[in-house]
């Protein structure tokens, strides 16, 4: 700690930052209210993707710090976007087999007797 | 109680190493928490690619006026809490009990806001599940006309997400109370202020998580 | 190095001593006690499924006492025994020692882990013995799961705390290998198992998170009838077979890269030779980690899945294959022109090879996507999880067991014995489960208390299950001979030297009989790689003989 390994982010950056964030904030709101068609979603995403990147690399220091703790973040997020895109291949592309209505099918099993 | 807190673990070899390893557990632990989260943003994905224009109706229900506000309210608490680590790092404790209090001021008035958001949806009829009754005209809009197939699983994922973000707001607020009694008390300083640290990665993370949820639930 | 005096064992004395314990070493007992416990339940739950199935119509349970006892012998198998068994017990012993650190990076979490483990499995108990039983099979598919007694509640809650404490664990034993190596502990110097169980660790962090989120959405399914995984309420069922296989594959992985592990270390040490293709075998354990998080649809090929992702959920599940052979052929390799020591575990290690190769390929062959369309929910995939779960995972910590039990407990066990009951467990486990693919591959369906009506055209059913019934016998049999002679060797063994393998990692060459309570007095200084034994003679004189 006292070796000065541990960088001090400044006021300045972080609050540079923090603008950045309540700006992106009004941008998301403002787009949102626009009819964009099919961009309004990315568009969004996008947005709120870049306010949790500079919060991830200036708020919490992953830009300053060792690498490995930025590698774990990034393979978090990798992970989870496989965890996705994997579920939604299956979603996406099942044509009309297992969207039903509510109230058009019955659970017709009976629940074991317990005990 | 240690004043200064230098507690090197036995089984470490310097307080680097230690902070290091505790950084990096932590950054685990929130990737942990990240993939939790997944789960409901997958959910929330597939519900709405199945029925897009359930979702774009039932989120006009939400306010997104609160949840703006609620977006910035984080925001400023994240700015605060990496305000708070930049004045531990030069020992400026009493600046940093300043900050954290603000921090959690923020946090309550989140806590607040969801509150009135939450109390609001029940009043009309609107729950999780199989309590989906909406009823009751406000702002113009009859809430029973939302009582429509698959507008309950569109509020089922909103109150999930928002439920366990809550829940981890909460948790978030406690360590806070914690955390300020003992910078309060000196135990942290430049040389050692490891939990101020991994409390503050925490709430960046609490943060993060709102950033998405907002534009997904409100906005879009 | 002291002998008796300073030893983990003897440092500190009395019950609480091991309640409150932070030492690894000692964590690493009370999972080896809880999980042996468990396993002991899974077992007897085993053999009253063998035993209603030896004979068509009803032997000794019910339909309904059936699927009880088959579900909670799942449960506790999958989660309460193979999970963590292996990282719990041997990781936590083992681990710090072997890269030279006094410990894991957070003991205190490390005793965490443990007491949420068993938070956990008493609330299963709990539910099953005052809530009810679940019939639902390990896998709680709704919407049966999310409409059946209020035991599933109970079972949601035990799995998502007992689920924390492998986070734990996994977490621990990441940071550990980065931040706590010796000096002079280079990645390339690592013992094999610690490779394995870094990259195990991977998977815990990554997956478990999502069973977490999964049993949460369950409870509330069941509680709140939220209509995510309900039909009936608008949900859909196989979107909570996504969830739920998108931990329990990678799960799979938790369960056999450590038992990889421990295979690495046996074959290096029992060939007393450097193990072949280091790197390869250390790099296909982070391989099949990540890969293992891309192939969890194969389990859904029936369930209602789009024809394209299971085209490459199937294709993706060949591609586990690659690194997993890899492996395989380096530890024959590392064989080949060793001299190669019978003793016990290498014996588990043979057996290992055996068993997990025909588990393996016969993976490959459910991966088939038109193969699995007739061989799904048959006795075909039972018996190959359990040529790879028991066969695989469980073999290789029985090896593991046998191979550090003088380290852990300072005593050696009795070589005959051993070797005797090696060859139970072989010839058992070979005539329960083997058979198994024959009925699967004829069209014997699992989870059916009876097949009497499948008799008329499937005569074979009865001889198959028969011969079935026998070798589970013989396997526990075989089973509880280890279990006696483990116990005997605990107060009547003869006292382990230091070294009785001659083997090269830390563990061996730098602790007493028993390790010292923080393991080194000083830390070690490593110059040489874990399997470099071209020195070997010199340095721990001639191996053993007896």
């Amino acid at each position: 700690m006292a070796q000065g390994q541990h960088h001090i982010i400044p006021i300045r950056t972080l609050a540079i930052v923090f603008g950045l964030l309540l700006f992106l904030t009004l941008a998301t709101v403002i787009t949102a209210q626009i009819d964009l068609g099919l961009v309004n979603v990315p568009l969004a995403l996008a947005i709120a993707g870049s306010k949790a990147i500079l919060v991830a690399l200036v708020f919490m220091a992953l830009k300053y710090d060792n690498k490995v703790n930025l590698l774990v973040l990034v393979l978090g997020v990798v992970f989870a976007v496989v965890f996705l895109a994997l579920t939604l291949a299956d979603t996406e592309l099942r044509g009309t087999i297992g969207i039903t209505e509510p109230g058009t099918t019955e659970l017709t099993v009976e629940p074991a007797e317990s005990e | 109680m240690s004043s200064t807190g230098t507690t090197l673990k036995h089984y470490f070899v310097n307080h680097d190493q230690q902070f290091d390893a505790a950084k990096l557990g932590m950054w685990l632990f929130l990737v942990t928490e990240i993939l939790l989260f997944s789960g409901m943003f997958v959910a929330y994905a597939v519900y709405r690619s199945w029925h897009p224009e359930v979702f774009v109706q039932a989120s006009e229900l939400l306010d997104w006026r609160l949840g703006a506000l609620n977006t910035v309210v984080l925001l400023a608490s994240s700015f605060t809490v990496a305000l708070s680590i930049h004045f531990i790092q030069k020992g400026e404790n009493d600046k940093v009990v300043v900050l954290l209090l603000m921090t959690l001021l923020c946090a309550a008035i989140f806590m607040v806001v969801k509150y009135f958001e939450y109390s609001g949806k029940f009043s009309h009829g609107v729950f999780p599940g199989a309590g989906f009754e909406p009823h009751g005209i406000i702002d113009g809009k009859d809430y029973s006309t939302y009582d429509i197939p698959f507008a309950p699983q569109f509020f089922s994922i909103y109150f999930v997400m928002t439920g366990i973000h809550g829940v981890h707001v909460l948790v978030g607020m406690g360590v806070f109370v914690w955390l300020v009694t003992r910078v309060a008390r000196g135990h942290f300083s430049p040389q050692w202020y490891t939990p101020v640290e991994l409390t503050g990665l925490y709430w960046h993370l609490v943060d993060i998580i709102w950033i998405f949820l907002f534009p997904l639930l409100y906005l879009i | 190095m002291s002998e008796g005096s300073h030893n983990y064992l003897s440092a500190r004395k009395g019950l609480w001593s091991w309640l409150a314990t932070t030492d690894h070493k000692r964590i690493g007992i009370l999972y080896a006690m809880a999980c042996g416990t468990f396993f002991l339940l899974g077992g007897i739950l085993a053999t009253f499924v063998r035993t209603e199935l030896g004979t068509p119509g009803e032997t000794i349970l019910d339909q309904d006492g059936y699927n009880q006892i088959f579900t909670l012998h799942g449960v506790v198998m999958v989660f309460l025994v193979i999970i963590p068994a292996i990282p719990g017990i041997l990781g936590n012993f083992v681990l710090p020692i072997q890269i030279g650190a006094k410990d894991v990076a957070f003991p205190r979490l490390n005793l965490a882990s443990w007491y949420l483990f068993m938070a956990g499995a008493l609330m299963a108990v709990f539910g099953w013995l005052f809530v009810g039983n679940v019939d639902t099979g390990w896998t709680f598919y709704t919407p049966y799961s999310s409409g059946a007694s209020n035991a599933v509640l109970w079972l949601t809650s035990a799995v998502f705390v007992a689920g924390f404490a492998s986070i734990f664990t996994g977490l621990n034993f990441i940071v550990t290998v980065h931040k706590m190596r010796a000096p002079g502990m280079t990645w390339n110097r690592l013992p094999l198992f610690v490779w394995a169980i870094y990259a195990t660790g991977i998977v815990q962090v990554l997956a478990t998170p999502v069973i977490g989120i999964t049993m949460v959405l369950l409870f509330l399914e069941k509680l709140m009838q939220i209509g995510i995984f309900d039909p009936a309420l608008g949900g859909d069922p196989v979107l909570f077979q996504h969830f739920f296989w998108f931990y329990s594959h990678p799960a799979v992985y938790i369960m056999i890269l450590p038992a990889m592990g421990i295979i690495s270390d046996l074959m290096g040490t029992f060939s007393r030779q450097q193990v072949s293709g280091y790197t390869f075998i250390a790099l296909s354990s982070v391989a099949i980690a990540f890969l293992g998080f891309l192939v969890w649809g194969h389990h859904m090929f029936v369930a209602g899945q789009s024809a394209l992702s299971s085209i490459i959920f199937s294709m993706l599940t060949f591609l586990i294959g690659i690194p997993t052979g890899i492996k395989v052929f380096n530890w024959v390799a590392t064989m080949y022109k060793g001299s190669v020591w019978l003793r016990t575990p290498m014996i588990y290690a043979l057996m290992f090879l055996f068993l997990f190769s025909i588990g393996g390929l016969t993976g490959i062959m459910v991966g088939v996507l038109a193969v699995d369309v007739h061989l799904h929910d048959t006795y075909f995939v039972v018996a190959h999880f359990h040529y790879v779960m028991m066969g695989g995972a469980l073999i290789g910590l029985i090896g593991g067991l046998h191979y550090w039990w003088p380290k852990i407990t300072g005593r050696m066990y009795n070589e005959t014995a051993g070797v005797i009951a090696a060859i139970l467990v072989f010839i058992g486990f070979n005539v329960t489960f083997f058979p198994q693919f024959f009925l699967g591959s004829r069209g014997m369906p699992r989870r059916y208390h009876d097949y009497t009506e499948l008799l008329p055209n499937f005569p074979e059913f009865a001889p198959l299950n028969l011969v079935s019934t026998i070798g589970s016998y013989i396997l526990a049999v075989g089973l509880l001979m280890i279990l006696v002679y483990a116990l005997y060797s605990l107060f009547k063994g003869p006292k382990a030297p230091a070294n009785p393998w001659g083997a090269c990692t830390l563990e061996w060459t730098h602790t007493g009989r028993l390790p010292d309570e923080h393991n080194f007095h000083e830390t070690p200084l490593v110059t040489r790689g874990p399997y470099d034994f071209r020195l070997a003679d010199d340095v721990f004189g001639p191996k053993e003989e007896d």
